[in-house]
């Protein structure tokens, strides 16, 4: 029982570390979501709002979260940067801008990362990696415009985002943030020896 | 069946372990992004005629340049340091240490060297050797679709080395005040830091930015410059650029004015079609230009495609260029003055 409890729990985290374009969905208009529904019976529709509305507001600098037209929902736009190339020729490639709707309701809510939008970055005269001006590529057209082994990477990198986000969503709802804990000093008594 | 077990936890440990190291905050790398291009010329009259700053060998694979960019930014402080090797990167668009372009003698190889610090997410502080901020085309092939270069491009400024801030009122507009060198392009001035420069950006609709350019001194004279361009679909865009250069008195009389016109249009996935019209006129003067003679024109028309492969693109170009008169510049096959000079240019760039 212990050793197959232990082999389900490897697999989900190898899962949660490969699992990333194919954790992209479809809707019902054709378009790439990501999208989830959790079960949070102990906490009241009010308390999972604020705690995912407080997380929204922080999302970035720029992050304005406005309500939506349902009771207790948000939307708010943020965006993932993508790159290109490993270590020292690693760079930005593009970003993709994004709008997360969110929903709470007693007992459970529901996140939607959707309107994908992916704009490339080209080299300035500075030597930067700035935003190609005016181009503008719905994630479900990018085929049109790179070859599949290319847009395979920006998909990837899409479901990664929306992964890591949505961690940091259920750790703010759950209201157990991630503390980074600096590592104490150890004390010592040189006279002691 | 323990050690198996073992084996497992390990495994799950060490899974974990790389998602934490993930989270911890790190410095962010050296980053390292350049390009190299080569290139085959072949000028009708079967002789250079048309005065364009790179493929300058006739009849003949010849090598641009390897540049490699070097960039770190930690927290708020940035720099870039952008290092050249190869005619094109060397005496064909900056100087040696002495301050001469030439190719026989040492270069610092430096196309950019600055350093940068955003002192709030609206105020940027940068100074050192950079490139310059006028002009549509620049000196890295990776920055321009043409391979050959405008006359408003090989008569601008390449570099300017100086101090400037840039305040970004939002996203659609901005500007830039600095003050540069006395002389363009030299790694260090001639004698003073008194060039002013100004660029007021402004993107009035979505795709569509325009810069407003000034770089005005008492030894490197004066020039206005628009540099724009609007990404009108998804398969077509517009640039333009118009300049006007008035060189100091001390330098000379005349200078020049132009405009250059560059419409692209995507024809496939990997292959962009694109046009460049350019007039260029040298007012009357004794200030020379690498172009037509002080008091003529020229009229340039470049027909460029870009075929992409991932990181590498090639570049078919052919290019007519027709001056105003028959004396300003062209010859012919056998040594005759002609008005018209036309050649054909196959280049490779590879970024990275």
């Amino acid at each position: 029982m212990k050793k197959a409890l232990l082999l389900v729990t490897l697999l989900f985290a190898t899962a949660e570390l490969y699992a990333q374009k194919d954790s992209l969905q479809l809707d019902e208009n054709n378009e790439y979501v990501y999208y989830k529904v959790v079960s949070k019976p102990e906490l009241s529709a009010d308390s999972v709002y604020a705690r995912a509305w407080k997380f929204a507001a922080a999302l970035s600098k720029d992050a304005k979260p406005k309500k939506g037209k349902a009771d207790k929902a948000f939307n708010v736009a943020g965006k993932f940067m993508n790159y290109t190339g490993t270590s020292l020729v690693r760079k930005e490639s593009g970003e993709v801008s994004y709008t997360l709707n969110f929903q709470a309701a007693d007992g459970r809510y529901k996140y939607k990362f959707g309107d994908f939008v992916y704009t490339p970055y080209k080299r300035d005269r500075y030597g930067n990696m700035v935003a190609v001006q005016g181009v503008h590529i719905d994630l479900k057209n990018l085929t049109s415009k790179y070859s599949q082994k290319e847009a395979d990477d920006i998909y990837n990198q899409v479901a990664t985002g929306c992964i890591t986000t949505e961690l940091r969503l259920k750790q703010a709802i759950d209201n157990n943030p991630p503390v980074m804990k600096r590592p104490e000093v150890k004390k010592v008594h040189t006279g002691n020896w | 069946m323990k050690k198996r077990l073992l084996l497992l936890s390990f495994s799950i440990l060490a899974v974990f372990v790389a998602k934490a190291q993930d989270t911890t905050k790190t410095d962010p790398a050296l980053t390292i992004s350049g390009s190299v291009d080569t290139y085959y010329k072949y000028d009708f009259s079967k002789h250079n005629n048309i005065p364009t700053s790179f493929a300058s060998d006739q009849n003949s694979v010849s090598i641009g340049m390897v540049d490699l960019a070097l960039k770190k930014k930690v927290g708020k402080a940035s720099f870039v340091g952008e290092l050249s090797f190869g005619p094109r990167g060397q005496a064909q668009s900056i100087p040696n240490a002495a301050g001469v372009y030439d190719e026989k003698t040492n270069s610092f190889h430096i196309q950019n060297l600055y350093v940068s610090y955003d002192v709030t997410d609206k105020l940027n502080l940068t100074g050192g050797y950079m490139a310059t901020f006028v002009g549509y085309e620049v000196i890295s092939p990776v920055g321009n679709f043409n391979y050959s270069t405008s006359y408003l491009f090989t008569n601008g400024p390449f570099q300017n080395p100086g101090f400037k801030a840039t305040y970004a009122f939002s996203s659609k507009v901005s500007l830039m005040a600095g003050i540069f060198n006395d002389s363009w392009n030299l790694y260090t001035s001639v004698n003073k830091v008194n060039t002013f420069g100004a660029q007021l950006m402004i993107s009035p609709v979505t795709g569509w930015t325009a810069y407003l350019n000034v770089l005005t001194g008492k030894l490197s004279g004066t020039e206005f410059d628009l540099t724009t361009s609007y990404q009108i679909t998804d398969i077509f865009k517009l640039g333009l650029n118009a300049a006007d250069f008035k060189p100091a008195a001390v330098v000379g009389t005349g200078g020049f004015t132009g405009v250059a016109l560059y419409p692209q249009v995507g024809v496939s996935k990997d292959v962009t079609l694109g046009l460049r019209g350019e007039y260029f006129k040298t007012k009357s003067g004794s200030y020379a230009t690498l172009g037509p003679p002080p008091g003529s024109s020229v009229f340039a028309a470049t027909l460029t495609a870009n075929v992409k492969a991932r990181p590498l693109t090639l570049i078919p170009e052919f290019r007519l260029d027709n001056n105003k008169n028959d004396t300003d510049g062209f010859t012919t096959k056998s040594g005759g003055l002609t008005k018209t000079a036309s050649q054909f240019v196959l280049a490779a760039v590879y970024a990275f």
